[in-house]
């Protein structure tokens, strides 16, 4: 059980590109924090200098108050799951699972007894004897887990676990992980680029983008409110919708203007707005495809006509263009539309969508800055 | 219509595996030859010299016994003692090196490797004489051959990186690095995690090390320099062909041979598999 501390961590390469820019984060005791970003901004390698695999070209990383820049990975308390597994294939189960404690010359009866333990909890008992590649993709994760879970870390690290498994697999292991999150009880950093991991598994997310953070926050505060343009498409599936318009101000009243139209922007955005006194101004506004509604023609809908219709199940995705050709995305739960609703939804049907002032997003232009925030 | 072009393309397939396993046989049997040959020469007893035809009329251990009674136990000691000290270092230096270049990565790591590929391109015969120089000043000449063959076997081996580095290149890197994190030093995850992984690697490296002493003649012969307590087996056994002695001693000098191969065929027979994965590995799996 342990704090994590980076100070101003930075990760230059020797041919001078730099991965990581002033990486500052506190980690507290037993909390589950989540890296993600899309590939190449740098959260496997933050990842894995704390882990000690890569040195840190400045800053520092305090494991437990202490600054572990210099140590070896095994000094430094930590356990790690790798994308790939990393199983040792010349060994059984059993024997990978042994391995760091054999290392550290634990008698052997504890090792049988952590090992079994771990087995037990992770469900592979009946594999122990199995060298790795009789194992399939899940179970295989579930060693790697069992290898790290039998070093009693002060700090678990795990680099995109479930990347390597296939959609349903990833989604049982997910809810697996909650649940040794739950039974270990120790400090996580998981790095994944999947915001859906993200988002159910962590307390807080560290969203990156090309080595910088872009926003530290809880899965409510990143969605709700993200800090700029980045988080605010990365974070959702299917992305925000983004248009350019204007944020006009008429006395105390705050409307936008997207494609003609003129929708107020009522209730706590609104008041936000009033409070930053933010005048009038060209805007990126954001607004989420499950907060888009199909509305009737009028002043406060914008009209679009429908491109392609994607049936996910529970909802319909509805690619709408707009009359400057600007793609929109609205998310229509499936339960919402009666038969003769659902037949009229082909291309080239007109649509009106609207949607209310509690769920748009206000981003500067120049800076991609949230205004609320 | 179908069926008779089955059976057609069947009787075709058959009669080119015929016509290929036939020419293997006779390649086979050419290639058999002189080793038969030697080994049915090896046996007979009625005269020590070269004879008009190959199938002993006595049989025998008489050349067999002369070998134990010449100088021929003394060259094979020496040869068998550069073969396997060389396996041992050359293994160990090789591997480190191929280890090291596959996995470190330090500024000069690049030109080092190609300063080793460029030199390993000159033949190594060019070096002859002022290896003599070297090892005749330290005395490792003539009747202190032994130490100084294996010396020079084994001062340029960590060039000879190429195929176990290849090798030691497909292995993933996070299998070194989970090491790490759970506790080993490089040295442990070399020893314990690389290596069992590189058996074939190891293997070839082990019998390629082995075999070039083994049948080393040239540098062996200019540094023994004619004193016979020097001699590896193949400079000592040619001793047996000159004109002076070739007909007293050429069934001894079969005899020899047959012996000399006993060694790298039990190695080869045992390790076959490994050799086999070896050669064609590195290429594959790179």
């Amino acid at each position: 059980m342990a704090s994590v501390k980076l100070t101003k961590v930075k990760k230059i390469y020797d041919n001078n590109v730099v991965a990581v820019h002033d990486f500052d984060l506190d980690i507290h005791d037993k909390e589950f924090v989540v890296f993600v970003g899309p590939s190449g901004c740098g959260k496997s390698t933050t990842l894995r200098m704390i882990a000690g695999l890569e040195d840190i070209s400045e800053g520092t990383v305090e494991i437990d108050g202490e600054v572990v820049n210099d140590l070896q990975p095994k000094d430094r308390g930590i356990a790690m799951v790798f994308q790939n597994y990393a199983l040792y294939p010349h060994m059984t189960v059993y024997d990978n699972i042994a391995f760091s404690l054999r290392l550290n010359k634990v008698p052997e009866d504890v090792v049988y007894e952590k090992v079994t333990k771990a087995a037990g909890v992770l469900g592979i008992t009946e594999y122990l004897m199995r060298k790795p590649r009789a194992l399939s993709g899940g179970q295989r994760q579930r060693v790697a887990i069992g290898r790290a879970m039998v070093r009693d870390s002060k700090v678990f690290l795990m680099d995109e676990p479930l990347s390597n498994l296939d959609a349903k697999l990833r989604n049982q292991m997910r809810a697996e992980i909650i649940l040794l999150r739950q039974k270990l009880d120790t400090t996580f950093i998981y790095v994944t680029h999947d915001q859906t991991e993200a988002m159910t598994l962590g307390d807080r997310i560290v969203i990156m983008k090309d080595g910088y953070i872009m926003q530290v926050g809880t899965p409510t505060e990143v969605f709700e409110m993200p800090e700029n343009l980045f988080v605010a498409e990365f974070i959702g599936a299917p992305k925000m919708n983004i248009v350019k318009t204007n944020l006009v101000k008429e006395g105390s009243q705050y409307f936008v203007t997207p494609f003609g139209a003129k929708i107020p922007v009522t209730g706590e955005k609104g008041k936000l707005l009033a409070e930053k006194n933010v005048q009038s101004q060209e805007i990126l506004l954001g607004v989420r495809p499950e907060h888009m509604v199909l509305g009737s023609e009028g002043q406060t809908s914008i009209p679009c006509k429908l491109v392609v219709n994607e049936m996910m199940g529970s909802e319909f995705h509805l690619h709408a263009d707009t009359a400057d050709g600007s793609r929109l995305i609205v998310r229509v739960p499936t339960i919402d539309l009666d038969k003769e609703g659902r037949s009229a939804l082909v291309g080239g049907h007109d649509l009106h969508v609207t949607f209310e002032g509690k769920a748009m997003h206000f981003f500067d232009p120049s800076t991609e800055k949230n205004l609320l925030v | 219509m179908n069926q008779k072009r089955h059976m057609g393309l069947k009787a075709l397939n058959r009669a080119s595996n015929t016509a290929i396993y036939i020419l293997l046989i006779i390649i086979s049997v050419v290639w058999l030859i002189p080793f038969v040959f030697i080994l049915l020469q090896s046996f007979r007893v009625e005269s020590t010299y070269q004879v008009g035809y190959v199938i002993p009329h006595q049989w025998g251990w008489q050349n067999y016994i002369n070998l134990w009674n010449s100088d021929f136990k003394r060259w094979y000691l020496n040869t068998f003692i550069i073969a396997l000290a060389s396996a041992v270092l050359v293994t160990v230096i090789q591997l480190c090196m191929s280890y090291t270049l596959s996995r470190f990565r330090f500024k000069l790591r690049g030109p080092l490797m190609r300063f080793m590929l460029i030199l390993g391109m000159f033949p190594g015969m060019l070096t002859m004489i002022i290896l003599y120089r070297v090892l005749s000043d330290l005395g490792l000449t003539q009747a202190n051959a032994v130490p100084g063959l294996i010396l020079v076997g084994v001062a340029s081996s960590g060039m000879g990186y190429y195929v176990s580095k290849g090798f030691f290149d497909t292995i993933p890197k996070s299998l070194d690095e989970a090491a790490r994190v759970d506790g080993a030093t490089r040295f442990q995850v070399l020893y314990k995690i690389i290596l069992p992984l590189s058996k074939p690697i190891v293997i070839y490296t082990i019998l390629t090390a082995f075999m070039g002493p083994w049948g080393d003649y040239v540098f062996a012969r200019y540094v023994a320099m004619g004193t016979s307590a020097g001699y590896n087996v193949a400079v000592g056994m040619y001793s047996w062909l000159t004109n002076d002695q070739i007909a007293r001693m050429y069934t001894t000098f079969c005899a020899g041979g047959v012996i000399v191969a006993v060694p790298v065929t039990i190695l080869f027979l045992c390790l076959q598999k490994y050799y086999v994965e070896g050669v064609t590995g590195g290429a594959v799996k790179g």
